[in-house]
């Protein structure tokens, strides 16, 4: 019964020491931000600043070339919130079709959106992109955001495995009960897979927050461009990178993300108390 | 009978139409200009030439950097996806709880995730397995011999590889999501049986969780074949030293907007896809055998 | 209830979706006023006319903060005497500028003015997607001032597809101090390859480095054109050199200075992240072979005095060569091709702005220019200029643009530099292994 009694002291133990080494890098990022741009590397093994400056985060703040870094992060904002919601919401509404239903061709459609997962980004990215150029969606954010409102494969998987896990006795008692699919779906799974829509939509908004390759190529002017392109604007191969003003704004990026992880992480937390059959 | 289908359909294709419609339009459409791309000259910048299944050929006969990518990325996939989701698995195992210190817990072991794809953390990556940098401090400290990190390809990839594994937090998270969703009823049951902590596991956590388990290794394996940034970033685009972080993507990118070679690329794009099926369909396959749905009707 | 929130909440996304599709926003409406769109036939732009039509150009360039800064100023300027002209600016880091602009040419998308560097030259302009500016020559553009070596730098073949913006030569940027510090009171005038590998030696004993390697891309060519061979052969089918020995000997004593840690290894390099890390900064190395252009920027981070060395003889003059650090050139698509020449010759000439521009993009081409800015450039900025002023004169013309598939080549060449500096692959092997890979990759140009 010792074992019992040190079982929760080692637990503690482990979880905090290894806590701390997954958070060691972010640690060092932090307090990058504080050092003088040119001490950084230079002073990279110890993490405290020596002086401790906050200028990284006020020049950092006025942003490149006339935009704010308040731009950038409202046009984050605006990209990541568009794309979470259709994208979520689209991916789940399809995943009950698949999860639930039955129709001729859903297995060839399961492949089909298997096989879109797989399919590596680099090369539809030229094809797409003359796409979009040919219906004139270019220098906006619409190549970004409207696709999500289509489903992503991922999601549709996520939810697909997550629905699976809801007894199909469930739906039975419910159409019995004079349930309509759309009902069914509305009213009853949706609720039952709140904690993968919450992971989903954590997902999303960091990916989207993250996402380079879509502001790259559809954003031509500086005024529209997201917190990513912003970021890479500190970086300059010819002459001196603003290490400092880069790490700075890379942690003030990090603030919308960890806020929405916060919000929607107890969503995952409660999960279902009843297995729903109540 | 006929009617009854009809309506099956229609209800079922009005809940999947979004998928279906964005797939023709945003999907096909550029996948089938890219199939073509692939068995022609196109430099981007001229029309494409046709040239049939030359770039095929000279990728499997005549590219040394074809297949050293492949073996890397492979080395990244088959060591990292595991790493990667047995740690997610245990921690997500260990923070299973309703703690209040857990929820910290949860957010530190996520955090990494979530900063993860940036320039910034791949730079302090690189930074962090410097000649003089931390890790090698912390070998000293322990008695080890630095190691010259960039110097060798195989540590190099070594770098990749805990980047990637560092960053185990997304699939924790979907791994969390699924043991939350597991009924308690089903412990409490077993612990009336006087079920024991290991059994437990193996019949209940394990079966219960096995569609989430697909999942993560699906997605994880697809994930990690196309990781490109912290390649990028970290060998500062070259692939280096000696190819060792020559991701497939990295070089694909490589053809596409370095050498101008979009034909090529179009084909390597098409390669991966095919071994990335083949590997998925062997995941499924084999997924009968031990992944258990609660609802009927699998696939 | 949770479901009426969430479709309430699908409603109001779809809705927001709809009004910005339909409406279009700023960025839509911006993109169908693109320039390239509106409908402009070739001779209705004329010079300076009070009464001139509205134009709208897209100028896109590639810089850090600093040049993104001065450049929208410049085109203030420009705005300025120019009312009629809309400017749209697309600016970006270097990574992003390249992965943008291909795309953007398979869509004919391209911005009517567009930054270009010399590895990225030959493929745009050989692809015929930059407009030949040949005939804007003394008209919108103005020459007079610009010598004709320095606006070779854009030609190809028999067209001019691109103004170069400034100059650049080869030298060795080092610390006077530290050099003496190795027990070297100068670099001698002249010196040789033997000199070089003297000093280094030099250097290793003082416990320095003395440079920080060659860059087999750019100093491999410098080496063959001192001694009367060219890396690429005239029409980019081959290599233009036929003794392998010449490969063995450059490499060959680049790599024993490596081995022998007068030079840094390739890995110590790999974790340069730029300027500020330098081991001349850092007070371990004498000095660096790069670009004039460069010399400021580094002068700066060092904070110390720097000074400017020509390159390795013998035969420096055949080696030395004054290279465009870019250019602006006009896309082939463009539907204003005269106000974006217009724009163009205002940048290269007008003094005013250049005194924003003090040499970023290189040492001035105006001849005008140089000599207005030397008021108001600091003591760096002056020892360049007189460095590349003396290049001029002690310099033979460049060679041509590299050919197409020239990143290819270089790829292979710093592989097996890399190799060879790791002691994996002797030089004789990896002069017939280059000459072999070279020669397969630019025979696809015949």
């Amino acid at each position: 019964m010792i074992l019992k009694k040190l079982k929760w002291p080692i637990y503690h133990i482990f979880v905090a020491a290894l806590a701390l080494v997954m958070v060691y890098p972010v640690l060092w990022l932090l307090m990058s931000s504080f050092k003088q741009s040119n001490l950084i590397f230079a002073t990279a093994d110890s993490l405290i600043p020596q002086p401790w400056i906050w200028e990284n985060y006020k020049i950092g703040w006025i942003g490149i070339a006339g935009q704010s870094f308040g731009n950038f992060i409202m046009n984050s904002l605006e990209i990541v919130i568009l794309s979470t919601i259709g994208a979520v919401l689209s991916s789940a509404f399809i995943a009950f079709g698949f999860a639930r239903l039955n129709f001729t061709g859903k297995t060839f459609w399961f492949g089909i959106m298997m096989v879109t997962l797989m399919l590596p980004h680099d090369v539809v990215l030229v094809p797409q992109y003359i796409l979009f150029a040919k219906i004139h969606w270019l220098n906006s954010i619409k190549p970004i955001v409207i696709p999500q409102y289509f489903g992503i494969p991922f999601f549709i998987f996520l939810l697909i495995q997550f629905i699976r896990t809801i007894p199909n006795e469930l739906d039975e008692a419910a159409t019995i009960d004079g349930c309509g699919k759309f009902r069914l779906f509305f009213r009853i799974i949706l609720p039952l897979v709140v904690p993968a829509l919450a992971t989903a939509s954590i997902f999303s908004f960091y990916w989207r927050w993250e996402d380079l390759l879509g502001p790259v190529l559809y954003l031509n002017r500086p005024s529209l461009y997201p917190v990513s392109m912003g970021l890479k604007m500190f970086l300059d191969s010819d002459t001196v990178s603003n290490w400092g003003a880069m790490f700075a704004m890379s942690i003030v990026s990090l603030i919308p993300v960890l806020a929405i992880f916060f919000a929607f992480q107890k969503y995952i937390v409660e999960g279902i108390s009843t297995s729903g059959l109540k | 009978m006929k009617s009854l289908s009809l309506k099956n359909n229609l209800i079922g294709y009005t809940f999947i139409g979004p998928f279906v419609i964005g797939f023709l339009i945003f999907t096909l459409i550029p996948a089938a200009a890219s199939l073509y791309f692939s068995v022609t000259d196109y430099d981007l910048l001229s029309t494409p030439s046709f040239i049939g299944f030359e770039n095929y050929q000279s990728m499997f006969t005549d590219d040394s950097k074809f297949w050293a990518s492949l073996k890397v990325t492979f080395l990244y996939v088959f060591i990292g996806v595991p790493l990667r989701l047995a740690f997610a698995l245990f921690i997500a195992m260990i923070l299973n709880t309703a703690s209040k210190a857990i929820g910290l817990y949860r957010t530190v072991y996520y955090l990494p995730s979530i900063i993860g794809g940036s320039v910034a953390v791949s730079i302090m990556w690189r930074n962090l397995y410097g000649d003089e940098g931390v890790i090698n401090i912390f070998l000293n400290a322990l008695g080890l011999d630095s190691v010259r990190w960039f110097a060798e390809p195989a540590a190099a990839l070594w770098m990749l590889i805990t980047l990637s594994v560092w960053q185990f937090g997304s699939s924790m998270l979907i791994f969390l999501a699924g043991l939350k969703n597991i009924p308690p009823e089903l412990y409490e049951a077993s612990n009336v049986d006087g079920a024991g902590s290991i059994i437990r596991f193996f019949k209940i956590t394990l079966p219960m969780l096995s569609p989430i388990i697909l999942f993560n290794t699906i997605m994880q394996t697809i994930g990690a074949f196309m990781t490109f940034v912290p390649a990028y970033i970290i060998s500062k685009g070259e692939g280096g030293p000696l190819d060792g972080t020559l991701l497939y993507s990295l070089y694909l990118f490589r053809q596409a907007f370095v050498y101008f070679d979009m034909g090529y690329a179009s084909a390597m794009a098409w390669v991966m896809l095919i071994i990335i099926a083949i590997l998925t369909g062997i995941l499924f396959a084999t997924s009968k055998k031990w992944v258990h749905y609660e609802s009927k009707g699998g696939h | 209830m949770k479901a009426p929130k969430k479709m309430l909440l699908m409603l109001m996304a779809f809705a927001l979706v709809l009004v910005s599709a339909c409406g279009g926003g700023n960025s839509g409406n911006g993109n169908i006023a693109n320039s390239t769109n509106t409908p402009k036939s070739g001779n209705e732009v004329k010079e300076d006319t009070t009464d001139a039509k509205p134009v709208t150009l897209r100028i896109a360039w590639w810089g850090g903060q600093p040049r993104h800064d001065y450049t929208m100023k410049v085109i203030e300027m420009y705005k300025a005497k120019n009312p009629n002209v809309t400017i749209e600016m697309e600016y970006a880091n270097y990574d992003d500028y390249w992965k943008k602009l291909a795309p953007q040419a398979a869509a004919n998308e391209l911005p009517d003015i567009i930054q270009i560097d010399t590895q990225n030259y030959s493929q745009y302009a050989g692809r015929n997607q930059l407009a030949d500016l040949t005939p804007f020559l003394g008209k919108q553009i103005d020459v007079s001032d610009i010598s004709q070596n320095a606006i070779d730098g854009g030609k190809l073949g028999d067209g001019l597809y691109g103004i170069n913006l400034g100059v650049n030569a080869l030298g060795f940027n080092y610390d006077p101090a530290l050099l003496k510090k190795a027990g070297i009171d100068s670099i001698p005038e002249n010196f040789t390859w033997d000199d070089y590998v003297e000093m280094a030696g030099k250097a290793k004993a003082a416990g320095l480095y003395f440079d920080n390697g060659m860059r087999a891309e750019v100093f491999f060519g410098y080496y063959l054109r001192t001694l009367g061979k060219t890396l690429f052969n005239a029409d980019g089918t081959g290599l233009g050199y036929e003794d392998d020995k010449m490969f063995t000997d450059f490499f060959g004593m680049l790599a024993k200075l490596v081995i022998d840690g007068a030079v840094p290894s390739p890995d110590v390099l790999a974790q340069i992240k730029g300027a500020e890390d330098s081991h001349l900064v850092l007070n371990q190395g004498i000095g660096v072979w790069q670009w004039s252009n460069q010399y400021v920027g580094l002068q700066q981070v060092a904070n110390r005095p720097l000074a400017i060395a020509p390159m390795v003889g013998p035969n420096m003059e055949k080696g030395l060569f004054l290279k465009p650090s870019m250019f602006f050139s006009v896309s082939e698509n463009s539907k204003v091709k005269e106000e974006a020449a217009k724009f163009i010759s205002f940048f290269v000439n007008d003094i005013e702005a250049n005194k924003l521009i003090l040499g970023d993009r290189g040492v001035p081409v105006s001849a005008k220019v140089k000599e207005a800015l030397k008021e108001v450039s600091t003591e760096a900025q002056i020892q360049v200029y007189d460095y590349v002023a003396w290049a001029e004169a002690n310099s033979s013309p460049m060679d041509p643009a590299d050919p197409i598939g020239s990143a290819e080549v270089f790829k292979s060449l710093t592989s097996l530099a890399e190799q060879m500096n790791y002691n994996k692959i002797k030089p004789e092997e990896a002069a017939k292994k280059f000459r072999d890979e070279a020669t397969a990759i630019l025979k696809k140009n015949k």
